[in-house]
Protein backbone atom coordinates (compact mmCIF):
# COMPACT_ATOMS: atom_id res chain seq x y z
CA UNK A 1 0.00 0.00 0.00
CA UNK A 2 1.54 3.35 -0.67
CA UNK A 3 1.87 6.02 1.38
CA UNK A 4 -0.78 8.15 -0.76
CA UNK A 5 -3.81 5.66 -0.64
CA UNK A 6 -2.84 4.71 2.99
CA UNK A 7 -3.53 8.69 4.13
CA UNK A 8 -6.02 8.87 2.19
CA UNK A 9 -7.64 5.81 3.50
CA UNK A 10 -7.34 7.65 7.02
CA UNK A 11 -8.71 10.56 5.94
CA UNK A 12 -12.17 8.59 4.69
CA UNK A 13 -12.29 6.87 7.86
CA UNK A 14 -15.27 7.62 9.92
CA UNK A 15 -13.49 8.82 12.84
CA UNK A 16 -11.76 11.37 10.44
CA UNK A 17 -15.20 12.67 8.48
CA UNK A 18 -16.35 13.25 12.25
CA UNK A 19 -13.45 15.88 12.70
CA UNK A 20 -13.72 17.11 9.33
CA UNK A 21 -16.78 17.83 8.98
CA UNK A 22 -17.46 19.17 12.67
CA UNK A 23 -17.55 23.07 13.70
CA UNK A 24 -13.99 24.45 13.17
CA UNK A 25 -13.63 25.09 16.95
CA UNK A 26 -14.00 21.54 17.39
CA UNK A 27 -10.82 21.35 15.35
CA UNK A 28 -9.43 24.66 17.55
CA UNK A 29 -10.45 22.50 20.55
CA UNK A 30 -7.88 20.24 19.18
CA UNK A 31 -5.21 22.84 18.80
CA UNK A 32 -5.78 23.74 22.00
CA UNK A 33 -5.47 19.84 23.86
CA UNK A 34 -2.23 19.14 21.83
CA UNK A 35 -0.30 22.25 22.76
CA UNK A 36 -1.39 21.19 26.41
CA UNK A 37 -0.10 18.37 26.03
CA UNK A 38 3.03 19.10 24.57
CA UNK A 39 3.86 21.93 27.38
CA UNK A 40 2.62 19.34 30.74
CA UNK A 41 5.01 16.59 28.87
CA UNK A 42 7.87 19.33 28.03
CA UNK A 43 7.85 20.59 31.59
CA UNK A 44 8.09 17.03 32.84
CA UNK A 45 11.36 16.79 30.44
CA UNK A 46 12.70 19.60 31.57
CA UNK A 47 12.30 19.11 35.41
CA UNK A 48 14.22 15.90 35.33
CA UNK A 49 16.55 17.18 33.06
CA UNK A 50 17.21 20.17 34.96
CA UNK A 51 17.39 17.75 37.89
CA UNK A 52 19.73 15.18 35.97
CA UNK A 53 22.45 18.55 35.46
CA UNK A 54 22.12 19.01 39.08
CA UNK A 55 20.82 22.25 38.23
CA UNK A 56 17.69 22.26 40.76
CA UNK A 57 16.92 20.36 43.88
CA UNK A 58 19.84 18.36 43.79
CA UNK A 59 19.76 17.93 47.26
CA UNK A 60 16.18 15.85 46.55
CA UNK A 61 16.77 11.79 45.99
CA UNK A 62 16.49 11.66 41.97
CA UNK A 63 13.82 9.04 41.93
CA UNK A 64 12.20 11.54 43.88
CA UNK A 65 11.97 14.13 40.62
CA UNK A 66 11.23 11.57 38.43
CA UNK A 67 8.25 10.14 40.32
CA UNK A 68 6.47 13.58 40.32
CA UNK A 69 7.31 14.44 36.74
CA UNK A 70 6.61 11.24 35.42
CA UNK A 71 2.96 11.74 35.55
CA UNK A 72 3.21 14.78 34.08
CA UNK A 73 4.96 13.57 31.24
CA UNK A 74 2.28 10.67 30.96
CA UNK A 75 -0.51 13.12 30.63
CA UNK A 76 1.06 15.09 28.65
CA UNK A 77 1.61 12.17 26.33
CA UNK A 78 -1.66 11.02 26.24
CA UNK A 79 -3.17 14.61 25.54
CA UNK A 80 -0.86 15.41 22.73
CA UNK A 81 -0.86 11.91 20.93
CA UNK A 82 -4.70 11.82 20.93
CA UNK A 83 -5.36 15.31 19.55
CA UNK A 84 -2.36 14.71 17.71
CA UNK A 85 -3.81 11.57 15.63
CA UNK A 86 -7.57 13.50 15.01
CA UNK A 87 -5.59 16.59 13.70
CA UNK A 88 -3.71 14.38 11.49
CA UNK A 89 -6.48 12.17 10.18
CA UNK A 90 -9.00 14.61 9.55
CA UNK A 91 -6.71 15.94 6.79
CA UNK A 92 -4.47 13.16 6.38
CA UNK A 93 -4.20 13.70 2.40
CA UNK A 94 -2.58 17.42 3.22
CA UNK A 95 0.30 16.39 5.71
CA UNK A 96 1.81 14.01 2.82
CA UNK A 97 3.42 17.04 1.01
CA UNK A 98 4.19 18.33 4.06
CA UNK A 99 8.26 18.32 5.03
CA UNK A 100 7.97 19.92 8.47
CA UNK A 101 5.38 16.88 9.41
CA UNK A 102 7.44 14.50 8.29
CA UNK A 103 10.91 16.29 10.24
CA UNK A 104 8.69 15.97 13.42
CA UNK A 105 7.41 12.43 13.19
CA UNK A 106 11.05 11.33 12.57
CA UNK A 107 12.16 13.29 15.75
CA UNK A 108 9.02 12.44 17.90
CA UNK A 109 10.25 8.52 16.31
CA UNK A 110 14.13 9.68 17.46
CA UNK A 111 12.58 11.15 20.64
CA UNK A 112 10.94 7.92 21.65
CA UNK A 113 14.24 6.04 21.02
CA UNK A 114 16.59 8.13 23.17
CA UNK A 115 13.69 8.19 26.14
CA UNK A 116 13.96 4.47 26.21
CA UNK A 117 17.61 3.70 25.50
CA UNK A 118 19.41 6.91 27.10
CA UNK A 119 17.35 8.74 29.30
CA UNK A 120 15.20 5.96 31.13
CA UNK A 121 18.50 3.60 31.65
CA UNK A 122 20.18 6.68 33.66
CA UNK A 123 16.82 7.58 35.42
CA UNK A 124 17.29 4.60 37.30
CA UNK A 125 20.53 5.32 39.48
CA UNK A 126 20.87 7.08 42.54
CA UNK A 127 23.64 8.68 40.89
CA UNK A 128 23.68 8.67 37.44
CA UNK A 129 26.85 8.93 35.55
CA UNK A 130 27.83 12.47 34.41
CA UNK A 131 28.80 12.37 31.38
CA UNK A 132 25.92 9.94 30.45
CA UNK A 133 23.06 12.09 32.08
CA UNK A 134 24.69 14.85 30.36
CA UNK A 135 24.30 13.28 26.50
CA UNK A 136 20.76 12.32 27.76
CA UNK A 137 19.72 15.69 28.57
CA UNK A 138 21.85 17.30 25.55
CA UNK A 139 19.94 14.32 22.90
CA UNK A 140 16.39 14.74 24.40
CA UNK A 141 16.10 18.58 24.76
CA UNK A 142 17.62 18.83 21.36
CA UNK A 143 14.99 16.42 19.81
CA UNK A 144 12.02 17.28 22.05
CA UNK A 145 12.23 21.34 21.45
CA UNK A 146 12.68 19.97 17.35
CA UNK A 147 9.48 18.74 17.55
CA UNK A 148 8.16 22.20 18.44
CA UNK A 149 9.68 23.88 16.21
CA UNK A 150 8.84 21.30 13.43
CA UNK A 151 5.38 21.28 14.54
CA UNK A 152 4.96 25.38 13.84
CA UNK A 153 6.63 25.17 10.35
CA UNK A 154 3.86 22.35 9.51
CA UNK A 155 1.47 25.72 8.67
CA UNK A 156 4.40 27.55 7.42
CA UNK A 157 5.65 24.83 4.86
CA UNK B 1 -8.48 42.60 3.71
CA UNK B 2 -9.95 44.46 6.72
CA UNK B 3 -13.19 45.71 5.83
CA UNK B 4 -14.31 44.46 8.81
CA UNK B 5 -13.26 46.78 11.30
CA UNK B 6 -15.38 47.20 14.00
CA UNK B 7 -15.57 50.88 14.48
CA UNK B 8 -14.78 50.94 18.33
CA UNK B 9 -11.31 49.33 16.86
CA UNK B 10 -10.84 51.74 14.18
CA UNK B 11 -8.00 53.98 15.82
CA UNK B 12 -5.98 50.66 17.54
CA UNK B 13 -6.06 48.91 14.05
CA UNK B 14 -4.68 51.98 12.19
CA UNK B 15 -1.91 52.19 15.18
CA UNK B 16 -1.62 48.60 14.75
CA UNK B 17 -1.28 48.82 11.20
CA UNK B 18 1.30 51.64 11.13
CA UNK B 19 3.44 48.88 13.45
CA UNK B 20 3.00 45.94 11.32
CA UNK B 21 3.59 47.76 8.60
CA UNK B 22 7.00 49.76 9.77
CA UNK B 23 10.26 48.25 8.16
CA UNK B 24 11.04 45.82 11.18
CA UNK B 25 7.59 44.97 11.21
CA UNK B 26 7.48 43.35 7.35
CA UNK B 27 11.01 42.12 7.47
CA UNK B 28 10.19 39.32 10.16
CA UNK B 29 5.72 38.86 7.93
CA UNK B 30 8.03 38.76 4.44
CA UNK B 31 11.01 36.66 5.96
CA UNK B 32 10.05 32.83 4.21
CA UNK B 33 10.93 31.19 8.31
CA UNK B 34 11.46 33.95 10.49
CA UNK B 35 7.76 34.09 11.81
CA UNK B 36 7.87 30.44 12.34
CA UNK B 37 11.05 30.02 13.70
CA UNK B 38 9.76 33.00 16.57
CA UNK B 39 6.70 31.67 16.93
CA UNK B 40 8.39 28.08 17.65
CA UNK B 41 10.94 29.53 20.36
CA UNK B 42 7.36 31.66 21.68
CA UNK B 43 6.30 27.74 22.24
CA UNK B 44 9.41 26.44 23.61
CA UNK B 45 9.81 28.85 26.30
CA UNK B 46 5.87 28.85 26.86
CA UNK B 47 6.38 24.94 27.60
CA UNK B 48 9.64 25.67 29.89
CA UNK B 49 8.03 28.85 31.90
CA UNK B 50 4.96 27.43 32.60
CA UNK B 51 5.25 23.98 32.15
CA UNK B 52 7.29 24.27 34.87
CA UNK B 53 5.04 26.83 36.59
CA UNK B 54 3.06 24.61 36.34
CA UNK B 55 4.87 22.29 38.70
CA UNK B 56 4.91 25.29 40.90
CA UNK B 57 1.29 25.39 41.20
CA UNK B 58 0.74 21.45 41.67
CA UNK B 59 2.95 21.65 44.64
CA UNK B 60 1.15 24.44 46.12
CA UNK B 61 -2.30 22.22 45.59
CA UNK B 62 -0.07 19.76 47.17
CA UNK B 63 -0.51 17.35 44.62
CA UNK B 64 3.52 16.81 44.06
CA UNK B 65 6.55 17.09 45.35
CA UNK B 66 5.15 17.24 48.68
CA UNK B 67 8.32 15.84 50.50
CA UNK B 68 9.71 19.27 49.32
CA UNK B 69 9.12 22.25 51.00
CA UNK B 70 7.46 24.85 48.74
CA UNK B 71 10.22 27.40 49.80
CA UNK B 72 12.58 24.88 48.30
CA UNK B 73 10.32 24.59 44.92
CA UNK B 74 9.95 28.03 44.99
CA UNK B 75 13.54 29.01 45.12
CA UNK B 76 14.77 26.75 42.76
CA UNK B 77 12.20 27.16 39.72
CA UNK B 78 12.10 30.62 40.27
CA UNK B 79 15.24 31.72 37.73
CA UNK B 80 13.69 29.12 34.86
CA UNK B 81 10.58 30.35 35.21
CA UNK B 82 11.68 33.72 35.13
CA UNK B 83 14.09 33.14 31.93
CA UNK B 84 11.30 31.36 30.43
CA UNK B 85 9.12 34.23 30.43
CA UNK B 86 11.45 36.43 29.28
CA UNK B 87 12.23 34.38 26.19
CA UNK B 88 7.81 34.38 25.49
CA UNK B 89 7.65 38.25 26.19
CA UNK B 90 10.31 39.08 23.87
CA UNK B 91 9.61 37.06 20.84
CA UNK B 92 5.40 37.85 21.89
CA UNK B 93 6.27 41.20 21.17
CA UNK B 94 8.05 40.38 17.79
CA UNK B 95 4.80 38.31 16.65
CA UNK B 96 2.75 41.20 17.62
CA UNK B 97 5.55 43.98 15.89
CA UNK B 98 4.72 41.92 12.51
CA UNK B 99 1.10 40.95 13.29
CA UNK B 100 -0.34 43.81 14.60
CA UNK B 101 -3.08 44.38 11.88
CA UNK B 102 -4.95 41.21 12.11
CA UNK B 103 -4.02 40.70 16.45
CA UNK B 104 -5.86 43.48 17.15
CA UNK B 105 -8.89 42.64 15.92
CA UNK B 106 -9.71 39.01 17.20
CA UNK B 107 -11.39 38.95 19.57
CA UNK B 108 -8.96 35.98 21.34
CA UNK B 109 -5.94 38.42 21.53
CA UNK B 110 -7.46 41.41 24.22
CA UNK B 111 -8.88 38.83 26.40
CA UNK B 112 -5.21 36.94 26.14
CA UNK B 113 -3.85 40.14 27.68
CA UNK B 114 -6.38 40.30 30.21
CA UNK B 115 -5.97 37.00 31.51
CA UNK B 116 -1.91 37.48 31.36
CA UNK B 117 -2.82 40.52 33.43
CA UNK B 118 -4.58 38.80 36.05
CA UNK B 119 -2.27 35.70 36.40
CA UNK B 120 0.77 38.48 36.63
CA UNK B 121 -1.30 40.12 39.42
CA UNK B 122 -1.58 37.15 41.37
CA UNK B 123 1.82 36.29 40.69
CA UNK B 124 2.88 39.42 42.90
CA UNK B 125 -0.12 39.21 45.22
CA UNK B 126 1.83 35.71 45.55
CA UNK B 127 5.28 36.78 45.65
CA UNK B 128 4.97 39.96 47.85
CA UNK B 129 2.63 39.15 50.06
CA UNK B 130 1.71 35.26 50.70
CA UNK B 131 5.16 34.33 50.76
CA UNK B 132 6.32 37.25 53.06
CA UNK B 133 3.60 36.48 55.57
CA UNK B 134 3.55 33.63 58.14
CA UNK B 135 2.29 31.19 55.81
CA UNK B 136 5.00 28.84 54.39
CA UNK B 137 7.52 28.78 57.78
CA UNK B 138 7.50 25.63 58.93
CA UNK B 139 6.35 24.08 55.64
CA UNK B 140 2.86 22.89 56.97
CA UNK B 141 1.74 19.67 55.63
CA UNK B 142 -2.20 20.96 54.96
CA UNK B 143 -0.86 24.60 53.24
CA UNK B 144 -3.03 27.46 54.15
CA UNK B 145 -6.11 28.48 51.90
CA UNK B 146 -4.16 31.53 50.22
CA UNK B 147 -1.19 29.74 48.76
CA UNK B 148 -3.66 26.86 47.56
CA UNK B 149 -6.13 29.51 46.16
CA UNK B 150 -2.84 31.67 44.54
CA UNK B 151 -2.07 28.00 42.97
CA UNK B 152 -5.06 27.04 41.85
CA UNK B 153 -5.70 31.11 40.51
CA UNK B 154 -2.30 30.63 38.67
CA UNK B 155 -2.99 27.51 36.85
CA UNK B 156 -6.23 28.15 35.80
CA UNK B 157 -5.37 31.62 34.88
CA UNK B 158 -2.45 30.73 32.43
CA UNK B 159 -4.22 27.86 30.91
CA UNK B 160 -6.46 30.18 29.86
CA UNK B 161 -4.17 32.35 28.50
CA UNK B 162 -3.11 29.16 26.31
CA UNK B 163 -6.22 28.96 25.46
CA UNK B 164 -6.73 31.84 23.73
CA UNK B 165 -3.42 32.47 22.87
CA UNK B 166 -4.02 29.34 20.55
CA UNK B 167 -7.92 30.25 19.49
CA UNK B 168 -6.20 33.95 18.05
CA UNK B 169 -6.28 32.51 14.30
CA UNK B 170 -9.50 30.70 14.58
CA UNK B 171 -11.26 33.76 15.78
CA UNK B 172 -9.92 36.39 13.84
CA UNK B 173 -13.09 38.99 13.77
CA UNK B 174 -15.51 40.12 16.30
CA UNK B 175 -17.97 39.48 13.60
CA UNK B 176 -19.69 36.17 12.56
CA UNK B 177 -18.12 34.68 9.33
CA UNK B 178 -19.43 34.68 6.18
CA UNK B 179 -19.35 31.68 4.22
CA UNK B 180 -18.12 28.08 4.60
Amino acid sequence: MSLQSLFGGLQDTALAHLVSKSNHLVGAGLQVVHIFGFVLLLAALVLVCLRLLGWVLSEQPLPRVVGAARRLFRVGMVLAIVSGTLIFIATARLYLSNWAFGLKLALFAAALVAQITLLRPILKHEQPPKARARLAVLVSVVLWFGIGFAGRLIAFV
Amino acid sequence: MNEQVPPALAGIHAWAERIEFSPFGLAIAESRYAFAIIEGMHLIGLAVAVGLLFTVDLRLLGATLRDVPVERVLHQLRPWVIGGFIVIFVTGALLFWSAAGRLVLSPAFPLKLLLMLLAGANALWFEFVVVRSEALRGNPQRLPRAVRVAGLASISLWSLVIVFGRLIPYLPSWYPSSGT
